[in-house]
Parts: C-alpha cells; structure tokens; sequence
C-alpha cells in the first residue's frame, strides 16, 4: 500500500483502532474535543474485553455498569462513528503527517440496518460452537449476537468458506445445511433445503456416488461422514410421511415457454427450476417414462423405479408437463410451436462397439440395452448362465450385479487393466465381488465365438501395462500367444458411452458428437437454444447432470426474461482449509462412523431389492453429529425463513473502504496466555481446573450456568484454588513480565465466589500480591478479613484424584514449609497475558517499534506516553502492556490529549 | 398541570443482580394498575443499548410525558438515561431513577417477597415525584479559554506544555521557588532510566519558550470563585502580592508529600538511618565524584533496604492514623535503586552487600525487570512479616537490622550493616490553605478523590477542576504523566467547545418569603447565596452557576423560603405518601 502523496481533505480526524475500553475512551474524548472520530473494531460488538468481565476490582461494580456507560456514550456520540465487524488493512503515513488507510466491513451475512437484533436467527441456528465470549464454557450459535448487552445489537454469521462437501458437490447441494438439520431433527427443513439446488432427492440418495464423502474433512480422521444416507433417511422420511409434494404450481405464472429435450436428470432438473421461475415448461422423451438413466440404465436394487416417480412428481407438481414416446427431431419445429427457448438434455445412452470378431452374434449386446431390458423391457434370460461383462467402469458393475440378481451361473468382468486401474467405485467392485461376481484381469476379448449365430464362447488374451498413455495410465499391451477361449453365453459390453446427438445438426456438435454451448450459460450458438448434461459432457454422475440442469435453467430463466446473461450463477465461497477445521478438532471427541446397514448376502444375490436399507433415526442422528461444520454456517438456511425483517442475506461480500485521517490511535489490546501452556497444572486435560478468564464467567450476571458450578458435573464447588502468576513471571513460557492484574482480579474472584457460595472455602496461592493501586491494598486486606486463605507458594503439579477432586502439589514457604499436597474441587489458574501483535502488521510504513515484550514501545514513557516511534500514531492501554482498567482510561485519556495535539501541529490552520 | 401524565416505567433485571431478590415482573405488574402510569415493562439491562432503543421508541410511540427507571445507583446511570431522554424527545429532566439495587435488592438478599415489597413502594415513590415534575433547561455557560494548573512538578508541566498545544492559555503555580518537584531531585529513575533533573530541564525550557505558558514560582493559590467554564483565581506571590486569574478550568496537580517516619521507626533518628530520597542523593554525589559510597567518610559495605515503611500501615497504639495504602512506586524504586548501587560498585572497586527487607515485591507489569535486574545485581530479598517487622539497633558504633526472613523459617538474622535506608512512602500533600481553597473531597487514604476511578478518573465534585498525578494517589513518573495529559483531555473538551451546560436542579427563593436573616448564606458550602436588593427589602438570590442544588440551605431557612428544583417538597411529601400508602391502609 502506498501513501497519498496529493494533500486530501480528511475522512476523519482520528482513527481509533480496537473498541475495548481504551478505544472508546479515546475515541470519546477525541469526540468530545470535537474531533471527528473513526472507531474501529473487528468484533460483532464494541466493548472489548472488560464487557465479558463479572465485577471489576477494587469496587466491585458490575462490569456492565462500567463499560455500558462507554459503550452508549461511542454509539450516540455525534463526534463518534462506529464501524463494528470492520478489519484494518493497512495504515501508511503520508507526507502531510495523515494517514491513508485501507480497511473493509466484513460480510456479516445480516444487513445491520435491518436487524432488529430481536435473537430468531440465533434460536433456529443448527449449528453450535465453542462460545469465545464465554471462554468456550458454553457453546454459541453461528448466528448469534455477541452477547446480551451488545453494541451494536446485531446478529453476525460467520462463515468460514463452503464445506468441502457442499463446494465438492457440483451442483453445490447444502450437504453441511441438511445434515445439521437432520442432526437437529428437522427433516422437512432438511428436504426442503435440498430442493434448492437438486430436486431429484430420492434418486440421488440412492445412486449418487456422493463426491461430497470423498472430501469430507471427517474423513481424515476417523472417516467420512456418511451424508448419504443421511440423505436417504431425510428423503425416505419426507416421502413417507409426503406421497404428494407439499406445493403446486408457483403463484406468478408467466406466459413464456420453454421446452426441454430428454427427461434425465438434468432436464428434471432444469424443468424444475424454470416452472418455479414460472416459465410454462414441457419436456419431450423419446421413451415411454420420464427419468432418462434413472429410469433405463440403474438396476432397482440400486434405485427403485418408485422413488424416480416420487421424484419427479416433484417436478410435475409445479406444472411441468411430459410428453413421453416424443422423440424431438427437430428444433425448429419446436419453435414453430411457441416455445421461446429449448433445453437439448438428451443424455449420452449410445453405445461404444467392440470391433472384434462376431460382435453381432446373438449374445452380444451393450450394456445400456441389457440394462434397459432390466429396468423397463423384458427381463433377459440369464438363468444358470455364464456372463461376461466387459469393462472396468461403473457401467460394467450394474449388468453385472443385475445379472447375479437375475440368477446367473456365473458372472465375470473381463478388465485389460489390473484391479487398481479399474475406474468403478472401489465399494461397486468389492460388492459386486461379494455377491460373486469373478474379476477377469489383465485380459481382452479378442474375438466372440459362435455357434448357429449364438455366443458360446469368448477368445481372451492376457494382457500387460505398457508405458503410459496421453492420460498417464500405462496402457495395456497383448501378450502374444496368450489368448484362451472361455465358454460364456452372454457377453456385455460396457466399454463408454456416447451422447445420444444423431438427430441434432452437425454445426451444433464438436468431432465427438458433443453439443457446443457456453460452459457457463449452457447457450448455444442460437441464442435460444441450450444445451446441458452428459450430451454436452459426455457421461457423467447424475448430480453434475444435476447442476447443469440448475445452471442451464438460471441462464435460460434470464434469457426467457430479457435479462443479461453476463452475471454469475452461484456465490459459492472458496472452500474452508481443512487443515484449519483439523487444529480445532484436536478438542473434538472421536466419533467412529455408523456403519451403512446393507441386506444380507442371500438376499442381495436373489433380488433386486435395494442392498443399502435405511439407517435408523437414532443412527442418522448419530452420523450427523460427526459433521465438523467445517464452513461454521452450514447454510441450512433456517434463519433465513425465521427473520421476520428479511434481513440475511447470504450474498453478502466484504465491503473495502480507502479513507484518509489526520491520526491514528492503536487501542488493539492484548491477548491471553493459553493456560494448557503450563502443561503440569492440567489446563485441558481436567475440566475443573478453570482460566481466569472463564473464572469471571462463571461469576457473571450474565453467567453461562446461572449459578457458579464446577464445569465436569454442576456441582457446587466447595474449596476452590486459585493459583497466581501463571504463565507470568515465567521464564519457562518465555514470559518474565507479571500480568499485573492478576492479583487483584484473583481476589475480586476470591471474594465474590465468597458472596455466591458462603460455605465454600478459597485458598489463593500466590509469590506476592501486588495490591499497588487507589484501594487496592486495602481490598487485599479486606479478603483476608473475610477469611479467604493466601498460601505463598507455587504451585508446580496438578492432578485428579479418582473423586474427580484436585491435587495440588506446592512448596509451602511460609506455614508448615516443606512440600504440600492439598485437595480442591474447583481450580483457577490465574493466567499471564501476551501482547496482541496487530498493530505491527496493520501499520504498513517503516516498521512500528516493538519493545523486548511484543508491545508497541512507548519512545517517551515519562513524558511522552502514548507516543510511538510512528509521529502522529499512538498507542493506548494494553497495546503497551498489560494494565487495570484505571490505568488504562487515564492512559487512554492521554492518548487523545497526545492526538489531539499531534492535530493542532499537524493541521492547526484547517 | 390537570391532565393525566403519562409515564413509563421501566423495571431493570440488571441480569440478575436485581432479579435475583427482587421479582422486577411483579414489580412492573402491579406499576401497570397505578394511576398516571401509562406502560410497564421489564428489561434484563436497562442501560444496554438495545434496550435504551425499545424504551425510546415506546415514548415516541406511546407519547410519555414521563419517564421512570428503576435500576441501579443513580450515580452510574442518571447521564445515560437523561441522554436517552433526549433522543426519545423528552425532557431530562422528567426522568426520575429509582435506586433498586442498592437500596433494595442488594440489601435485601435472601428476602424476596419482602424486596419485592420494598421494591414496588419506592417504585411508586419515583411515579409519585415523576408525576410532579416539570421540563427544566440547563444554564448554557461561556468558557474561558485559559487554564490554570496548581503545581509545576513534571506533571502539572507537562499538563500545561499539552493544554498550550491545544491552542489555550495556561497559567501554573508553583509554590517552592523552583518547578520540578520530586522528579528534579531523583536523579536517575527506573524503569527507564531517565534522569529526573534533565527531564525537568527539558520541560522547562519548552515552558519559557511558549508564549500561551506564564509561570509562577512561590505562587500560592489564595482564593477561588466563579464556576466552571468561569474561575476567577487569587494567586498570592512570594507571600505578599496578588495577582488574579481568570480561567475556564483548573488542573490540580499538588503531587505528596514523603511520609516522614516517627522518631524510632526501624532507627529513625539513628545515625546512618536515611531514606530512599537521601540515599538517592549520596549515590549521586557518590556516581558524580566517580568515587566509592561513602557515610561519614567511612566507605559503605552494607546496607539494608527496609520496604513499606509508612505504607501498608495497621492501626496500632505506635501508629493511630495509619496509612492502609500501598504506595506503589517504592518497590521499583527501592529495586531499581540496587542496580544503581551496584554501578557504584563496579565502577569503584568496592563489595557492597546489599539486603532488601521487603513484604511483597510489588514490581508489577514490566517493572518486574526492575526487581529481576536487582536480583542479577547482588541484591538479597529478605521477606518479612508486619507482626514481626524489623528492628533497627545500634552495636558498638555499627548498625544492625534485626529480622525474622519468612522464608528461612524460623531464625532470626542479624545482619549488620552502615546505612539503613527506608523506602518511605506517598502521603497526602500536606497543604490545608489550598485545600480550603478548592474543596476538593478526599478518599479514605487521604488523597484528592476523583468523582468515579474508571468512569470519570481526573474530575472531581467540583465542575471545572481536574485532579492528576500524585494528588490523586501513589503513581510512578509515567503513570502521574499519563493522568496529567487524561485531564488535559478532559479540561480540552470543556474548553474547546466554548460553552458548558450546567444542572437546572439548584436552590430556588421565594422573594416574597426571604427576610434575608443570612442563615443560608452560612450554611452553603459553594458560596452561591449573595444578598441582593428587592424592591425595598434585602433578600438573598442564588447564583445558579455556582450552586450545587445541595440542599443545605432548604432545612435551614426558617421562612421555607427555599426549594431546591428536583427534590421540591411538594415532590418528597408525595413520594412519602407513596411510599406508605400500602403500609398504611394494611
């Protein structure tokens, strides 16, 4: 970032960087003076640290009392503008002395002028995580307000990225949104959910090859999550409890006509989106039911051919009319009937042939019409038979395994390449394997051999891998001299597909018979016409087919309206980083998966009912859980429907500001030592021993558990440690400096578990008590009198007894001497703090000074403070190190005079 | 006013602090059924933001000529709810806070019923006065744009090189023939090293060069009157003229005073029993001369640091006004002051033993490298306990500290040594004729009192004067700093905005009543009563800018001739009647 070298009028005349009680403090005395002030935080809410606190010492105000008064004071000052949820991006001084400074509102997700902060979004939110305001006591919505007493009272999301299995999946289907609402037992919520980017649930729930388990972040652990039977128990719910679709034609129907070519899944698909758009819809199928693939090419025991009806129905219901046995042969004959636009979908079921010797003998046919003999024709004989089903691919697994169903003798794939090489699923192959069917590998089929025009048998030759082809597969080479014959009544191939364009000019098609359209509209070189699914692709899974049909119909529904195609379709995030979801599940429990419960063997080799049954409510719900929410939202959109103001909006982007103020004020704070640091005190292994931090929590009036308990049972603690300087005073943790608040919040502590729990004992384990400020020494004397017990002494080893009790190990320098061991029920490690290191990366000019600590370096303690080496910025409060909250508004009040001065100096004349 | 008012009332949870032993639903409830009362309601923090935003839009909606909160003490909120007042459009001053924390459910734990009780009676109280009230507009006052600061120690200086900068005219007094206070005297001082004489050079030299800084040595604030935005400041020079000072604001920064131990404590009064500030002083000369520490000509070989005396006091026969406070600057400077007795080490040849007696070490924050640096130079902590503190005797010409170490168990140590050096204390500033002058209220320990140490830390009761420094309460050279330039922020904001807004709520005379007997002339503490002709009699009239709406003058008058805007006796006797109304027809 560079400076602004032209002298500007300024946007502000200071910028104060971090809301917690030094930011506003500065920023309302600049106010005050009648400056104009930007007060920035990247937090949902102004307040800082000292909000989330139970009292402060050594008064014993409530927290509230103190910082609400300066949280009003900022938010109405007319002096004072707010930026809340804002990041700073960079500062550099300019010639002048001001400040150019780039900075952005982060998307929220809600509009903040909208939101009545009236707490819906947070009641209907699916998804929970550690609450920060809590110090992960407690945990808290994604939608959520910070806390009660928030400034601005606004509900924040937080979204991370996309889930790697909504971003992995192409038609981008909200697997993380309906597995946290299936885990929340909503499972309409959850089919509805899915109907916004996939109608075809039933079908996808089964014979999906669900892309979105291969990326599961679970999968690194344990492994995947098994979103899709979570998926099938969500549509097997929905459909039993819905035969009919809960919804009929959309309101606004519109009078232009789109008409759709194949009734696959992408031309369902697109039907589906453009009939909600209101657009009047018919399909047109060559065959004599809709469902393309689904319906011809998918073995029942895989998909039943009642869930498609179910499936599409949800496409009919919204007026969509199918014309079956309506083979469109002719564009312009469609247009001629008044359609605007046309969708070609028609699929890609043609065949490959296999030019060997004695391809047309009876016996011999392709995979796709054994298959659509299967499904929708008449069942081929194969009773005791030898079947030889040729290829490696998906396509060769389902005759294969129809054929075991149908009672075959035997059943083999004949594969030129190894196991490893083959591209069907690894669980299609293993399962086909099990059911019986024999793997023919390494080998070819050289010719087909008949007798009175019917297959007997088939020459095979072995194979070996080669160097490797333009694809990086070695390509398989014939050994001479191997070939044998094998006797096999019914040879299938299933060697590719081809897309079914033959009656579709030649202009419209590239050399492979694909149509040509615009990979991001699906428009093709007429303007009206577009093209989606495996006849642009060529063959695919059903859900890209899925998303083509989604795409298609959003650019058509823009067409059909006059609307410009050059938007773009989906505001898909980038994808979260793993490895970031990963870190923080080193605190996730292991959760091992719920195994898929599939049909005995017997039954699954005698009937084409379907292998895979349903999980059981419990066991879905249990699957869920296992869901990382690795995006944080997992866009199950209920807040949406919950918003009465209609106020989130999931499009939201960050929004940059470039501004240019006359001074800048750091007030970025400071950040908490982790007490599981001090690994022998048993921080994170013992969930009785306690931070500080969340020790104030506890106290809070706005307290997580309403009442002071020991967080492993809700017990009420009955002799509480307290144990100061730790990770303070501490060359081990490579922090010499004392916390210098650490004493005095542990007494306040000390006394006000006193107040809540009268019978409880507390013992505070101290090397000195630094009680040095206005009342403080006098407070330090009042918690002894009220018998709260000071051991001196450190507190080096902490362990569980097996009553869940603590053991603390310590020297006692002054009582008895010696070695100690005494038992408490409730520890507080009173933790050190570090510097929060911001203000050095956010100032982008000559390096802002550092002193030995990590603070920002005052140049001047004595008599300049607040000044940095960086003329015109300042530095108040804890961002020079950690102080109390006197100290910290007398230091802030010094920062604005400092400012204020550095102005007058600046830009006295203006 | 015959119409029917109609007033809000709003009932605050105070999340729990006032739930808990008050039932705030019933409350509200049974307000609701009251007369005059126009909407209840409850809010689980009344003083949030969310919650100021429902209360005004209901005024606005529900045109509320009156306003109700029961919550906490007045003192935290009666400015955020007169504010919210105003957005809402409706006089702040018919906004009446009803104290439901700390007069009824902090005092009244384990009794909710009985809270509750209590609770809706003062509740009814506040309708009752709320009911009584009328708009009020505050006096709009000119300020003056010059500032005077009492005392020209590094803090009051660099107060007024920052108020100058901001474009106002300072005047600073000093009442010792030379500015600089104790920091001239110190010579160098931890934790950064920086050399107090030179420190006060600098400022001085940028006071002399700026035009907008005139000051006054051997000046003594004399007199005091005016009001804020308005003083006018008597200032007495070398004792005998007086010059007169008009400001809009005063900075006191008077600093303290070293506590000055009894004859005896720890050999006070012993030959070779000095404290930190002399020895501060022989280690200077000792730097200076580039020569050995000496006492009496004699080189030192061992001293004995005693920490807290005069601080961290107990009431004791010995000791009947103790000091309770910490002094908080004497461990870092005691501890710093062992790295500087060891440079005289190095630096001449001689072994110096040097022991710290102290209590607790209290370098806190970063001057815990003060205390690690003393340790890495030689110095010995001692910890002792007050109920056994450490005596200071004389042996055959030598000194010998007494004391049980805490830490060793249970030996006492004799550890002889030439020079005992106290690290004394910070005490008040002993100054009774300026505190006459200024008025400023005192805490506990003596100390000026700000009016709230983390809400308004540098003003204090009376409008226009800030306290820093020091004069506030034990601080180290950086901290008294960083306050000094907190009340220039302060005393900035009330100066360069021209004009001050002060409280309509002052004492009121009936002219018709008054016979001008001077009784309240005698009793008010802010000298805002003056005698002023009438028509044909004397009757007293009050300045308003002055007064404080403190009320002595109300009882006082024997003709009832005064009420104070607020708290008029119509408003109390209807707030008793209130208050008692249950009781009495139960």
């Amino acid at each position: 970032m560079k400076p602004n070298t032209d002298k500007r009028p300024l946007d502000y005349d200071v910028m104060v960087v971090g809301a917690g009680v030094a930011g506003m403090e500065t920023a309302a005395s600049m106010g005050d003076m009648g400056y104009r002030v930007l007060l920035v935080d990247k937090n949902a809410s102004i307040g800082g640290r000292a909000i989330l606190l139970s009292k402060v010492f050594p008064t014993l105000d409530c927290a509230s009392c103190i910082v609400t008064p300066k949280m009003a004071s900022v938010s109405h000052h007319p002096n004072v503008q707010l930026m809340t949820y804002s990041e700073v991006d960079g500062i550099v001084r300019n010639a002048d002395g001001s400040f150019a400074v780039d900075l952005h509102k982060k998307a929220s997700y809600v509009d903040f002028d909208a939101c009545t902060g009236c707490g819906k979004c947070e009641e209907v939110c699916t998804v929970t995580v550690a609450d920060e305001y809590n110090y992960d006591l407690v945990t808290r919505r994604i939608a959520h307000i910070a806390f009660p007493q928030a400034v601005p009272k606004k509900a924040v999301i937080n979204r991370r990225g996309e889930a790697p299995c909504t971003f992995t999946c192409p038609a981008n289907v909200k697997a993380s949104g309906y597995v946290s609402l299936v885990r929340a037992g909503r499972y309409k919520e959850a089919f509805n959910l899915h109907l916004e980017n996939a109608p075809l649930v039933g079908s996808l729930a089964r014979a999906c090859y669900a892309p979105c388990e291969s990326d599961c972040t679970r999968g690194e652990k344990e492994g995947t999550v098994h979103i899709r039977g979570i998926k099938r128990f969500m549509a097997d719910r929905y459909y039993a409890e819905h035969p009919e679709p809960e919804y009929g034609p959309v309101e606004n129907q519109l009078a232009t006509r789109a008409a759709v070519v194949g009734s696959g899944p992408a031309g369902l698909s697109a039907a589906f989106y453009l009939a909600r758009q209101g657009h009047q819809v018919t399909i047109f199928e060559s065959e004599q039911e809709a469902g393309g693939m689904l319906r011809t090419a998918i073995p029942p025991y895989r998909l039943p051919k009642d869930v498609v009806d179910r499936d599409i129905k949800n496409v009919t219901t919204l007026g969509v009319k199918i014309k079956t046995g309506h083979r469109i042969t002719s564009l312009p004959d469609l247009k001629q009937q008044g359609f605007n636009a046309v969708l070609i979908s028609t699929g890609a079921s043609d065949e490959n042939g296999l030019e060997v010797e004695g391809n047309d003998l009876d016996g011999v046919m392709g995979c796709m019409q054994f298959l659509h003999e299967v499904n929708v024709g008449e069942m081929p004989d194969v009773k005791n038979k030898t079947v030889m089903v040729i290829g490696g691919g998906n396509s060769a697994m389902d005759p294969a395994r129809a054929a075991i169903r149908m009672g075959a003798g035997k059943v083999i794939i004949n594969y030129r390449r190894g196991r490893k090489e083959m591209p069907a699923h690894d669980w299609e192959i293993e399962g086909a394997v099990e059911e019986g069917v024999e793997l023919m590998l390494m080998s070819a089929p050289t010719r087909f051999i008949g007798k009175d025009g019917k297959l007997v048998a088939v020459e095979c030759i072995s194979m070996e891998l080669g160097a490797p082809d333009e694809s990086g597969r070695r390509r398989p080479v014939p050994i001479k001299g191997s070939e044998k014959v094998i006797p096999v009544d019914m040879a299938i191939l299933a060697i590719g597909l081809l897309p079914s364009t033959a009656h579709f000019p030649a202009a419209m098609k590239n050399g492979k018979g694909l149509l040509s359209a615009d990979p991001q509209t699906r428009q093709t070189a007429d303007p009206d016409v577009f093209a989606c699914g495996d006849c642009v692709t060529a063959p695919t899974m059903i859900i890209n087919a899925i998303a083509q049909g989604r795409r298609a119909a959003f650019y058509m529904d823009r067409h059909l309206k006059n609307e410009s195609l050059n938007v773009p379709f989906d505001g898909v995030l980038e994808k979260t980083d793993k490895n970031v979801v990963l870190e923080e599940a080193e605190r996730f429990v292991e959760r091992q998966p719920v195994p898929q419960p599939v049909l005995p063997l017997a039954e699954r080799r005698s009937s084409f009912a379907c292998y895979e049954k349903v999980m059981t409510e419990v066991e879905v719900r249990q699957e869920a859980q296992r869901c990382m929410n690795c995006g944080e939202c997992s866009q199950c959109m209920e807040c949406v429907s919950a918003c009465a103001p209609k106020c989130i909006d999931f499009s939201q982007k960050p929004t940059p500001l470039s501004i240019n103020v006359g001074t800048v004020v750091m007030s970025t704070g400071f950040k908490i030592l982790d007490p599981a640091t001090k690994e022998l005190l048993g921080y994170g292994r013992y969930p009785d021993v306690v931070s500080g931090p969340q020790m104030d929590r506890l106290l809070a009036p706005t307290r997580p558990y309403n009442a002071v308990l020991r967080p492993s049972d809700g017990k009420e603690p009955e002799n509480i440690a307290i144990i100061l300087c730790v990770g303070s005073r501490d060359h081990t943790v490579c922090n010499p400096l004392c916390c210098r608040i650490g004493c005095m919040y542990s007494i306040k502590h000390a006394q006000l578990a006193m107040g809540a729990l009268p019978m409880a004992d507390i013992t505070i384990y101290t090397i000195d008590v630094r009680a040095f400020g206005k009342g403080y020494n006098e407070f330090y004397e009042q918690a002894k009198a009220m018998g709260i017990q000071f051991v001196k002494g450190k507190v080096a080893r902490i362990e569980q007894l097996a009553n869940g009790n603590m053991a603390l190990h310590y020297e006692d320098m002054l009582g008895e001497g010696g070695k100690q061991t005494r038992e408490h029920d409730l520890v507080v490690l009173t933790v050190g703090f570090l510097p929060n290191t911001d203000a050095f990366s956010l100032y982008k000019g000559d390096a802002l000074a550092a002193d030995d600590f990590g603070y920002v370096r005052e140049i001047d303690p004595v008599s300049e403070p607040t000044r940095t080496n960086v003329d015109g910025l300042f530095a108040a409060g804890t961002t020079i190190g950690v102080m109390d909250i006197p100290d910290t508004v007398l230091h802030s009040g010094a920062a604005a005079a400092q400012a204020a001065a550095y102005l007058e100096r600046t830009r006295g004349g203006q | 006013m015959t119409d029917k008012r109609r007033i809000g009332v709003y009932v605050c949870h105070c999340g729990g602090n006032i739930s808990d032993h008050v039932n705030v639903k019933e409350v509200a409830a049974t307000l609701l059924g009251e007369a005059e009362v126009e909407v209840t309601r409850t809010h689980l923090f009344a003083c949030s933001d969310a919650s100021q935003q429902e209360m005004i839009d209901e005024i606005k909606e529900k045109k509320l000529d009156g306003l109700v909160i029961a919550s906490c003490s007045p003192k935290l909120h009666t400015f955020t709810f007169r504010a919210m007042a105003e957005r809402a459009g409706l006089n702040p001053y018919q906004y009446v806070h009803v104290n439901l924390r700390e007069q009824c459910s902090w005092v009244h734990t384990g009794d909710k019923p009985g809270a509750t009780f209590k609770g809706i009676n003062i509740v009814r109280a506040g309708v009752a006065k709320c009911a009584l009230t009328h708009p009020l507009t505050p006096l709009r006052i000119e300020t003056q744009p010059r500032v005077l600061v009492v005392g020209a120690g590094v803090a009051g200086m660099r107060a007024a090189l920052s108020l100058a900068g901001m474009g106002l005219s300072v005047f600073i007094i000093e009442r010792e023939s030379e500015p600089g206070g104790w920091a001239a005297q110190v010579g160098r001082m931890g934790p950064d090293n920086q050399h107090g004489p030179e420190v006060v050079a600098r400022l001085l030299e940028q006071i002399r060069r700026n035009d907008n800084i005139i000051l006054y040595t051997n000046a003594e604030l004399t007199a005091k009157s005016g009001h804020i935005g308005d003083f006018n400041a008597t200032i007495r020079l070398c004792g005998q003229e007086d010059v007169s000072l008009n400001v809009g604001a005063i900075i006191v920064t008077t600093g303290f005073t070293p506590y000055e131990p009894r004859d005896g404590e720890y050999g006070w009064g012993m030959p070779g029993v000095v404290t930190l500030m002399q020895f501060r002083q022989m280690l200077e000369a000792a730097n200076a001369a580039d020569g050995p520490l000496t006492y009496n000509g004699v080189p030192v070989r061992d001293v004995g640091f005693i920490y807290c005396v005069g601080s961290r006091q107990e009431k004791s026969e010995a000791c009947p006004e103790p000091n309770a406070h910490c002094s908080r600057f004497c461990c870092m400077a005691t501890a710093f002051t062992g790295s500087l007795l060891h440079e005289v080490e190095k630096k001449s040849g001689q072994t110096i033993n040097q022991y710290h007696l102290f209590r607790d070490v209290r370098t806190y924050g970063r001057l815990e490298t003060v205390y690690t640096n003393a340790r890495a130079d030689g110095a010995l902590f001692l910890r002792w306990d007050p109920k056994e503190p450490p005596r200071v005797e004389q042996h055959d010409g030598r000194l010998a500290i007494n004391v049980k170490d805490t830490l060793l168990g249970d030996g006492e140590l004799e550890i002889g040594v030439d020079l005992v050096v106290l690290a004394t204390g910070m005490t008040p500033r002993k100054n009774d004729s300026l505190n006459d002058v200024l008025k400023i209220p005192k805490s506990k320990d003596g100390f000026y009192n700000e009016i709230h140490i983390k809400l308004r830390p540098v003003e204090t009761a009376i409008d226009g004067v800030c306290i820093a420094g020091t004069a506030q309460g034990p601080k180290n050279l950086s901290e008294s700093v960083a306050s000094s330039l907190a009340a220039v922020a302060r005393t900035g904001a009330l100066l360069k905005k021209g004009y001050v807004n002060l409280e309509p709520l002052v004492a009121k005379i009936d002219t018709t009543k008054c016979v001008w007997c001077d009784e309240c002339l005698k009793v008010c503490p802010y000298g805002a009563i003056e005698r002023v002709r009438c028509g044909d009699k004397e009757v007293a009239m009050v300045i308003e800018s002055t007064c404080k709406g403190e009320g002595a003058c109300v009882p006082i008058c024997a003709q009832d001739a005064i009420v104070i805007e607020g708290f008029r006796d119509d408003q109390i006797l209807a707030m008793i009647d209130a208050s008692l109304k249950e009781l009495v027809t139960a």
